[in-house]
């Protein structure tokens, strides 16, 4: 079963991206484009043409789109949190040096800042896991979900997680990852075809990566772990809504400053 | 006890040979067999259970005593030749205290040289992977514009410094220490200084006097140490208790945090880069510094739970992240590395420092892989460097196209330093779930724990800036030549980057935990997929876009650098710290 699941994971987060397209529609009173949209994108990009710079360049992102799907199948299965984390970095760092591999000045930049957004957001993953074990005593998700209070005991520690979502599903004001009027397509621009493909994919794996975070705050509950994440979603397409990009130097210091802060509190709070 | 004479006098008699005979091809001969002779002994020392100590005989002490006078006094005369006060100072400093020393230090104790496990672990890392730059060495020196006798003397002091090496860290006696904690401060006085230009000599002469401070605060350690407990053995000393106990070892933790180049000692080493390649790898990264983890790990079983282990822990991990942080501001390669050992050793030096069993483990795992991908690094950059002449990373942007092999090789240690599942990777991984562990006792160490975080990301973050100057292939339009790398510098390339994959797969198979085992398939993988997915060659190539311009553009570097004042008051900061490891073991 738990197979299945895995799956099916780019389609579970192709519907999530879709919802969301939907949902910021409606917030901008548009009618926007429907639930299946990013599936028929992904049909419609198939059929273009696929040119490549060169071949560890596009090979890269395919390789980046595998490791993903590594770390969310052990999401799924319920490995340790902190494996999960990294096998996510190295599926970043994949990427980052695809966008290096290549002498154009976009993807460089692109590179430059995912390498920015992995400094801001890691710390407090990690933390975010640190603050999970505190409470729980285990790393394991499987663990993890079998006890509950993590939203009472680490509020402030969620709060920071809240912070760093909009970074990993580029979102203002943190979505400097996507800022196509600065950088154009940024790592993606040097990318088409099938191998476009799969970077396309790995956006939908990043929403269930970073969403399972939030689901584990809910704990033995599901219904609660169900809640917070809608309620995360809502608030994170409102707040894309309202606000403007950040610069990237800017993020790294609101994260660090403010961010980090409240997740040591938090941490401290729990240990004293 | 015959091996541990062989890892001792093997070096020695392979740099007398090499002295003998001026052949090229003999050189690389008796290099590769020494390597091979000592990793051989060393493994199989390791593998052996029982630990061995040795008295040396008087007279052999005697000679010692001489031998640490001269030494001290030609640190004397070169500080008179250069003019140079802080070394003159320090030294008469050292030579009041040492010879007050041996007129009340105890004449009898336990044995002066005890080989244990750690003894036995640091013999591999020295001969495992100092052989390998000694035969780097070789191919280094030929290229290098000095006399062939002073190459020939270069190749053999690297040799000497492997056995003096050797017997550091099986030395019992503080006394016998203190002789070769010296002895390596000179062999990084004259490498350095090997070039001859001002620079060099500059620097040089920075590395001693930094130096000689921890030769200072060994000396007060060990008279601390001979008058509260009537002792200069370390065994001795580890196993009394109350007293003077906590600042005798306070001050000897002292000169591991000199020798490891913690803030704000870390100009010595920075400005060791000066030295050829050779002497970086070796003396400043792989082998030499690593006698500062070495001393915390033999003092861990007191420092544990204490408040100056508390302090040193704090230090090494505060060094940790500011020394990472003060690297994205530096361009030259070298440099870069050298601020990224002195990063790391703080770190392995706060985890042996915190000393439950679990956090020494790891420190041990991380001065192992540590000193095999940094040789690795610091060796494919002297490759760039004897080749292309390039030290600067900005001159190196698209290396790829010229050097696709040593590019890799640089990569590939990026990846080893940062990524699952290779041993300096995982030592990380498990310090945070040790540290972790540890907060609910001890919630102090959380300063410690976000230390490893933010460090570890920013090393991330320096790694592959670099990487990136590396990178930026042309399209596949563009042909261009390429350059073979020569067989002298590919063997010990080669050589070190197996020893790490082996190392890697040895850490993992001894975890016996399956999970940790599939942490090694995404690499594997990704390793694997140019055979998997084949026929590239069917699709079109193209240029990347560059927004319409005709001419191509390059992306800028980006460099990352606090302010003066900042930096000031870090380095202030990191004083006080040092000075403070003393007055808190004064006060315990």
């Amino acid at each position: 079963m738990i197979l299945v699941w895995i799956a099916l994971a780019p389609l579970l987060g192709g519907l999530l991206y879709g919802a969301e397209r939907m949902l910021r529609a409606r917030m901008q009173r548009r009618q926007g484009p429907p639930l299946l949209q990013p599936f028929y994108d992904m049909f419609k990009l198939l059929d273009k043409r696929t040119l490549i710079i060169h071949a560890p360049h596009a090979l890269l992102a395919l390789a980046h789109f595998a490791v993903l799907w590594f770390s969310i199948a052990a999401i799924f299965l319920g490995w340790n949190l902190l494996y999960i984390i990294f096998l996510h970095l190295f599926a970043q760092i994949l990427l980052i040096l695809a966008g290096y591999s290549v002498r154009s000045p976009y993807s460089h930049i692109g590179s430059n800042r995912e390498l920015l957004m992995v400094v801001a957001y890691e710390p407090v993953l990690i933390l975010v896991a640190v603050g999970l074990y505190l409470v729980s005593g285990s790393f394991e998700i499987s663990e993890i979900l079998k006890t509950g209070g993590y939203l009472m005991q680490l509020p402030l520690l969620f709060a920071a997680l809240l912070m760093i979502v909009p970074i990993k599903v580029k979102k203002s004001p943190f979505d400097i990852g996507e800022a196509h009027q600065e950088i154009v397509g940024g790592i993606e621009v040097e990318y088409s075809g099938v191998f476009y493909e799969f970077l396309y994919m790995s956006r939908f794996l990043e929403y269930l990566f970073i969403y399972s975070f939030v689901y584990l705050f809910g704990g033995e509950s599901h219904w609660v772990g169900a809640v917070l994440v809608a309620g995360v979603f809502l608030l994170v397409n409102l707040v894309d809504n309202a606000t403007a990009r950040v610069r990237p130097a800017q993020m790294v210091k609101i994260i660090y400053t403010v961010a980090m802060a409240l997740a040591v509190l938090n941490l401290a709070g729990v240990l004293l | 006890m015959d091996m541990v004479l062989v890892l001792v006098l093997l070096p020695i008699i392979a740099a007398l040979l090499l002295g003998l005979f001026p052949y090229q091809r003999l050189q690389y001969i008796i290099s590769g067999v020494a390597l091979a002779l000592l990793s051989i002994v060393a493994f199989s020392l390791y593998t052996s259970l029982s630990d061995f100590t040795f008295h040396l005989p008087h007279n052999l002490n005697i000679l010692i005593i001489a031998a640490d006078v001269v030494l001290l006094l030609f640190f004397l005369y070169q500080g008179r030749k250069f003019n140079n006060i802080k070394v003159m100072v320090l030294a008469v400093a050292q030579l009041l205290l040492y010879g007050y020393i041996e007129m009340v230090a105890p004449a009898a104790g336990s044995a002066e040289i005890i080989v244990d496990e750690l003894s036995k672990f640091m013999f591999l890392i020295i001969n495992g992977v100092g052989g390998v730059i000694v035969l780097y060495a070789v191919k280094y020196m030929e290229g290098e514009s000095a006399s062939p006798f002073k190459k020939r003397l270069f190749v053999g002091a690297l040799l000497v410094f492997l056995s003096v090496m050797n017997l550091i860290v099986c030395a019992n006696s503080i006394l016998l220490f203190f002789f070769l904690f010296e002895m390596t401060t000179l062999a990084s006085y004259l490498l350095i200084a090997f070039r001859g230009d001002e620079i060099s000599r500059e620097n040089a002469l920075k590395a001693l006097w930094m130096n000689q401070i921890g030769g200072v605060v060994i000396l007060v350690g060990a008279l601390v140490a001979i008058i509260g407990f009537d002792t200069v053995m370390f065994d001795t000393l580890l196993e009394s208790s109350g007293g003077v106990l906590m600042l005798s070892v306070a001050l000897l933790s002292m000169a591991a945090l000199v020798k490891g180049a913690s803030l704000p000692f870390e100009g010595w080493l920075l400005g060791a880069m000066v030295a050829p390649t050779p002497v970086s790898a070796m003396l400043h990264s792989a082998t030499m510094v690593k006698i500062a983890p070495y001393l915390i790990l033999k003092l861990s079983p007191v420092l544990v739970a204490t408040m100056v282990g508390g302090v040193i822990s704090l230090i090494g991990a505060l060094v940790f992240v500011a020394a990472s942080y003060l690297a994205l501001s530096r361009s030259v390669l070298k440099e870069i590395l050298g601020y990224s050992t002195v990063a790391l050793l703080g770190l392995m030096m706060a985890l042996a420092a915190i000393g439950t069993q679990e956090s020494i483990a790891i420190a041990m795992v991380l001065v192992l892989f540590h000193a095999l991908s940094k040789a690795l690094l610091f060796l494919s950059a002297g490759v760039l460097e004897k080749q292309y002449h390039c030290k600067n990373i900005e001159e190196m942007k698209g290396m790829v196209n010229r050097d696709p092999k040593t590019v890799g090789f640089i990569l590939f240690g990026f990846v080893s330093l940062t990524l699952p599942p290779f041993g300096l990777f995982m030592g990380k991984l498990f310090a945070i779930t040790s540290v972790a562990s540890l907060l609910s006792e001890h919630p102090a160490y959380l300063i410690v724990l976000l230390a490893l975080i933010i460090g570890s990301t920013l090393l991330v973050l320096l790694y592959f800036k670099v990487a990136s100057a590396l990178l930026s292939a042309q399209s596949d339009v563009v042909q261009s030549e390429k350059m073979p790398i020569p067989t002298g510098f590919n063997i010990p390339l080669v050589v070190l980057s197996f020893f790490i994959v082996a190392g890697a797969v040895g850490y993992i198979m001894m975890q016996q935990n399956i999970f940790v085992i599939l942490l090694a398939f995404p690499m594997l993988f990704v390793f694997a997929l140019p055979s998997i997915i084949r026929g590239m060659e069917r699709y079109d190539r193209t240029i990347p876009y560059q927004c319409g311009e005709k001419s191509s553009f390059d992306s800028a570097l980006v460099y990352y650098a606090p302010s003066i004042k900042i930096q000031r008051a870090m380095y202030w900061g990191f004083g006080i710290l040092f000075v403070a490891v003393a007055l808190v073991g004064a006060m315990t």
